[in-house]
């Protein structure tokens, strides 16, 4: 270790220096990917500084409704208190830190641990202590053992973040120039979305960087991953068909794709959505966001660092559906992703609408969606060539970078596209990526300073 | 209920089986009628008092015959990446009851499913488990499965993708 020290000082031999310089020139060092101790410093750094998704309002309706989520690894219990507000505290009880509430959801007005009894309000007050003045005396002062709240909880139109850092920027903020995008389909018809059901949840073998890259910046895997839909006759048949459309990229690491259907053809306004919801979005959306939402097929991105968003509008039995799923990209492990998948549709839509749309849900990106298989498939073949020596060996002797190059120094961005960040005029360039990696690098710096390529 | 009905059923639901494990999908959607309404609710973890931990309103699997024959011609292109090269399944299906002559020509059955597939070099195995509640019906002397409700006894599923039949 003493000579890990001693490199770290050099300047121009911490892995800082290594992955600054590679990123710039549009690579990414292949060991990042699944490397452990990266992992570690990913949830210290990354998870432990921005906002995660916790849920949606539609989840929570009455006072009592609770819901149980995971910030990586934190339990998080998240509930509808007596005045309509959502808190959310750490589902673990602050006697001796059992996992109070295990269910994934349900109506309490008092959550009673399992273990010796001690029962907390909905605001996380605790409020009995069985036998409690006899053993404990009036010593106890119960107003200090409440249950420990997530340090920040806001949310955005319906979204619910939390932050484990006190000190995040407020989450309108950290969003940004996303809020514009969000609200094209967040606020479009009157009432909002709601979620359906509850989320799907399953298990893959992959890191999470890849998961959210996916959403966040590459339609450019749509024709060959997806080639089955194709072949069927679901998808477009254009080579280039998920290029038309601009990339966007966004502060703090989030992206958004506007896919537009390719020259020459055209696709249903408002994504096929019924004619008699089209009022509503003319009289929600400003005149910017109308245009852009009236000609878009899909509208996907990742909101950094696990929650992409994909609202597409998507074919099953010769119907055109529009809906919106919300992922989760809980990451396990270096080589280990849950992924949280929530099914939304407007609240106002015309009932058989919401039916279809979620039927179409099922069949397309679902776990057992026909596009969704793939995904997972093709993620998982990634982490399994980057665990390897070669692909883990830091000082890249085996020329282990991935190339994100695409459109670098040759596509500039589109001056006139009316929504905020920087946008490009196609889909197929890497910027979304590289802004990915571009604000991954600034929240994990310090640390990569620390560590010589040699360790 | 007679040992030769149940000798039927059996056999109806082993050579099910067979046909999925041997990748024989267009017979096998002809064991299906052609109303077959086939789903997959999702399982959740709930307290006793709050009641089922069976949700309905949302589905792995949502289909109809026509949304059946799409996915196994996807499977017949030549892109199914989960698919191809194919992963080795095993369905186990064990348990098997007849639970309810609901009519003349109508069954309820009861199976228990094990599905193990084995993927790629991949030393562990994926797997899926639960309940398949089947509504079987006599069409021209032969039983078929007009219904399937398939309850996963996994929460969170444990494979990659649900790029099989259950």
């Amino acid at each position: 270790m003493h000579t890990g020290s001693q490199q770290a000082s050099v300047v121009g031999n911490s892995l800082y220096d290594q992955v600054k310089e590679k990123l710039e020139q549009g690579l990414f060092p292949q060991w990042i990917q699944t490397d452990p101790q990266i992992f570690d410093l990913e949830i210290k750094n990354i998870f432990g500084r921005t906002w995660q998704f916790l849920g949606h309002e539609s989840e929570l309706k009455k006072p009592g409704d609770f819901v149980t989520r995971w910030m990586v690894n934190d339990p998080v219990l998240m509930v509808k208190n007596e005045q309509g507000e959502i808190k959310a505290f750490l589902n673990s009880c602050t006697h001796r830190g059992t996992h109070l509430c295990t269910a994934d959801f349900g109506n309490r007005k008092t959550f009673t641990c399992p273990f010796h009894g001690w029962s907390f309000n909905l605001d996380g007050e605790l409020i009995g202590i069985v036998a409690g003045n006899k053993i404990y005396g009036e010593a106890m002062d119960k107003s200090e053992w409440g249950l420990r709240p997530i340090p920040r909880v806001e949310s955005y139109r319906g979204l619910i973040f939390g932050s484990l850092d006190p000190n995040v920027m407020p989450l309108e903020e950290y969003l940004g120039g996303l809020k514009w995008y969000w609200d094209i389909f967040l606020t479009r018809s009157d009432g909002g979305m709601e979620v359906r059901g509850v989320p799907h949840r399953w298990v893959v073998n992959t890191n999470w960087k890849m998961t959210l890259e996916n959403f966040g910046g590459d339609p450019y895997h749509v024709p060959t991953s997806h080639k089955s839909t194709v072949e069927l006759g679901i998808s477009p048949s254009h080579p280039l068909y998920s290029s038309f459309g601009h990339q966007v990229v966004l502060e703090h690491g989030h992206c958004v794709n506007v896919n537009v259907a390719a020259p020459g053809s055209s696709s249903p306004p408002y994504q096929g959505l019924p004619e008699e919801m089209w009022p509503m979005f003319e009289r929600n959306l400003t005149k910017e966001q109308l245009e852009i939402f009236k000609k878009c097929t899909v509208i996907v991105g990742s909101c950094f660092p696990s929650l992409s968003f994909h609202c597409p509008i998507h074919g099953s039995e010769g119907h055109l559906h529009n809906y919106l799923t919300l992922r989760v990209w809980r990451p396990l492990g270096p080589t280990k992703v849950e992924i949280w998948s929530w099914f939304l549709i407007d609240k106002s839509a015309p009932e058989e609408y919401k039916e279809a749309a979620y039927k179409g849900y099922i069949s397309s990106f679902g776990p057992s969606g026909t596009l969704e298989q793939d995904d997972t498939e093709i993620w998982v073949r990634v982490a399994d060539a980057s665990k390897a020596s070669m692909a883990r060996d830091k000082q890249l002797n085996y020329n282990n970078l991935l190339n994100y190059m695409m459109g670098m120094g040759k596509i500039e961005p589109d001056e006139t596209f009316p929504g905020p960040g920087t946008a490009y005029p196609t889909c197929y360039v890497d910027y979304a990526f590289r802004g990915i990696h571009k604000y991954w690098f600034e929240l994990m710096a310090e640390d990569l300073k620390k560590i010589p390529v040699q360790a | 209920m007679d040992a030769e009905l149940y000798y039927e059923v059996t056999n109806l639901l082993h050579y099910e089986a067979f046909l999925l494990d041997n990748r024989r999908y267009e017979e096998w959607l002809d064991l299906l009628t052609d109303d077959i309404v086939y789903r997959m609710p999702v399982r959740v973890t709930r307290e006793v008092r709050d009641g089922s931990d069976v949700v309905d309103d949302m589905a792995y699997f949502e289909e109809s015959k026509v949304s059946l024959t799409t996915r196994v011609k996807r499977l017949r292109t030549t892109s199914a990446w989960a698919e191809d090269p194919p992963p080795r399944t095993r369905h186990l299906i064990t348990n098997i009851m007849i639970e309810e002559r609901m009519k003349d020509d109508e069954l309820k059955v009861r199976s228990n499913f094990l599905v193990l597939r084995s993927r790629s070099h991949d030393i562990e195995s994926e797997q899926l488990y639960g309940e398949r509640i089947d509504v079987l019906r006599q069409v021209d002397g032969r039983w078929k499965i007009a219904e399937r409700r398939i309850i996963p006894d996994q929460a969170i599923l444990s494979a990659k993708n649900i790029s099989m039949f259950l």
